[in-house]
């Protein structure tokens, strides 16, 4: 029932979200032989502040042009699209899933219902996780055939378990902001904390000397180009005894932010 | 076990404000409680713990047999509650909301069911957000009547209802009770409640009133016409004035029976006189006025 209504208030929003990621991935992984070219006599790169801004440089202007390819589509399939866009769609489905609800006096009707508090949160969380994730997998899945259009092949195993990390990232971010949503009664309020939470790991990802403590050290172009040259296989993504294990890390975060909705629901009063 | 709410010393408090102070309450199964008050003396408060929306500091609940704080769901599944605050998916149509709040009881009283579709005629295809709050209030009412269970928890269930939809939901409600469920309303309509109440509860600064208490404040009352005097004409000997509406209207307290100085005006001075119908708001004044200061 709850799942239902989720599904129906989220699809539209989900299905605009999809249409933004695609418009961000075609065009630009379409502009790839032309834009290979260009890069190559472009001086833009080198002048600029940041390391990694040059690293990035490196990456795409590579002389061999399939690992380019590939250093480009990391940059703009996840560094770009999926960071920007899934972060920002899972923290907009996830301030309306209970602070809208308070705003709109429903969220007494829905706990004086006949259901534990603890399927209220889990019926309206898993549609909206699906919302937010599966575009991340249509969307580098149609990067396949997009490639293809331009004679490049994309490896797809190594593009699975980079949408898969990026999927677990903005999971995360849809975790925290339902867990705030529980805790806050209005919605700007939520989306405010969690705006200006990214705010400044974006401030701490510019400056060079602390990078490395910034979240979205864990999705940006250094991420996502070792899995997609197959240098990051999966069990060093999720093993975190052998391997570095930071996909592990985000969901164990996610499952936290999760109990914590949870239990601020179970107390939570109208 | 008869009784299908029983409510011992129940304590709450928001921050610094006690809410609740020691009430205590007994439904018997089948009875339907009218509870009325002023504004924020803790009936909404009282309501949500009964099927536990508000978890109380101190005291002891037990509804249908069960105690809120530890089988909140098992209650909930024999118990419908309408809320205060009319809280209606305004993105839905009334259909679409009607079938997502039944959904959650597996049985419901199909006769109730037509006769409320019949008379509140509500256009059900529409989305919700462009209804008037009367015609949101009908379809939260359909909401929490429809269903076929043992407690109807309501709180101000006639409120934004005009006259006519206020007799019908006062014929369900009765023909509900004779059914036996067992109905706890709150409102601020005292005349309509006490007509259909077997009993009432008035509470005031999160405590019930006393009977005693509330018989000696409607005794007050009773002393105290109200009487709209024709343009031009001053108040006769053997009344005072204590109050002045903005209508015009005057409360007025006599020196004896009031019927009897009502009955010894001159012909042509009153325009209206209303006697013996205490106004909620009228009561509150004369309980607040009774208490020692302080305890408000």
């Amino acid at each position: 029932m709850i799942a239902g209504k989720t599904w129906r208030e989220t699809r539209g929003m989900a299905l605009a979200y999809l249409v933004i990621l695609e418009l961000l991935c075609a065009p630009v992984l379409l502009l790839w032989p032309d834009i290979y070219a260009d890069l190559q006599r472009s001086t833009l790169f080198r002048s600029m502040p940041f390391d990694f801004a040059k690293r990035i440089f490196e990456g795409i202007t590579d002389p061999k042009e399939s690992a380019a390819y590939l250093s480009w589509c990391a940059t703009m399939l996840f560094f770009r699209s999926t960071n920007l866009v899934a972060t920002a769609a899972a923290v907009l489905f996830g301030t309306a899933l209970f602070a809208r609800e308070r705003e709109n006096h429903t969220f007494e009707f829905l706990l004086s219902r006949p259901v534990a508090r603890g399927t209220i949160l889990w019926q309206k969380f898993w549609p909206t996780a699906l919302c937010v994730t599966i575009p991340i997998y249509l969307v580098n899945a149609s990067a396949i055939f997009w490639s293809r259009c331009i004679d490049f092949d994309l490896p797809k195993w190594e593009l699975f378990l980079a949408s898969t990390h990026a999927a677990v990232f903005a999971l995360c971010f849809l975790a925290a902001t339902t867990w705030l949503s529980v805790r806050l009664r209005v919605q700007a309020h939520v989306a405010a904390a969690v705006g200006a939470f990214a705010i400044l790991q974006i401030g701490i990802y510019l400056t060079q000397r602390i990078r490395q403590f910034s979240l979205f050290r864990l999705a940006d172009y250094e991420w996502y180009s070792p899995i997609l040259a197959g240098n990051t296989p999966a069990w060093q993504m999720f093993d975190p005894i052998r391997g570095h294990g930071f996909t592990t890390y985000l969901l164990a975060a996610t499952g936290l932010f999760y109990a914590l909705a949870w239990r601020d629901l179970r107390r939570a009063e109208p | 076990m008869n009784a299908a709410v029983m409510v011992r010393g129940l304590h709450k408090a928001f921050g610094q404000k006690q809410v609740l102070r020691g009430v205590d309450l007994t439904i018997a199964k089948g009875e339907l409680l009218g509870l009325v008050g002023p504004n924020g003396t803790g009936k909404s408060t009282l309501l949500r713990a009964l099927i536990g929306l508000v978890q109380a500091d101190a005291g002891a609940i037990t509804v249908l047999g069960r105690d809120p704080r530890q089988a909140s769901l098992a209650i909930r599944q024999h118990c419908c509650y309408l809320p205060g605050e009319t809280g209606i998916y305004q993105q839905l149509t009334g259909a679409q909301f009607l079938h997502f709040a039944l959904g959650f009881y597996p049985h419901h009283d199909q006769a109730r069911r037509e006769l409320l579709l019949r008379a509140f005629d509500l256009p059900l295809h529409q989305k919700v957000r462009s209804y008037s709050a009367g015609m949101k209030q009908k379809l939260a009412l359909l909401a929490t009547l429809i269903p076929d269970v043992d407690l109807y928890v309501l709180d101000e269930p006639d409120r934004a209802l005009d006259a006519s939809v206020r007799f019908c939901l006062r014929e369900v409600l009765l023909a509900m009770k004779q059914q036996g469920k067992t109905i706890l309303l709150s409102s601020h309509h005292l005349n309509e409640v006490e007509a259909l109440a077997d009993r009432l509860q008035f509470m005031l600064d999160g405590a019930f009133v006393a009977t005693t208490e509330l018989d000696a404040a409607r005794a007050i009352l009773r002393r105290r016409p109200r009487l709209r005097l024709r343009q031009g004409e001053a108040l006769p000997s053997g009344a005072r004035e204590l109050q002045r509406d903005p209508n015009g209207t005057l409360v007025v307290e006599t020196d004896g029976d009031p019927m009897a100085w009502i009955r010894s005006l001159p012909d042509g001075i009153v325009e209206s006189a209303e006697i013996g119908i205490p106004r909620l708001e009228d009561l509150y004044q004369t309980l607040y006025a009774s208490r020692p200061r302080g305890d408000a």
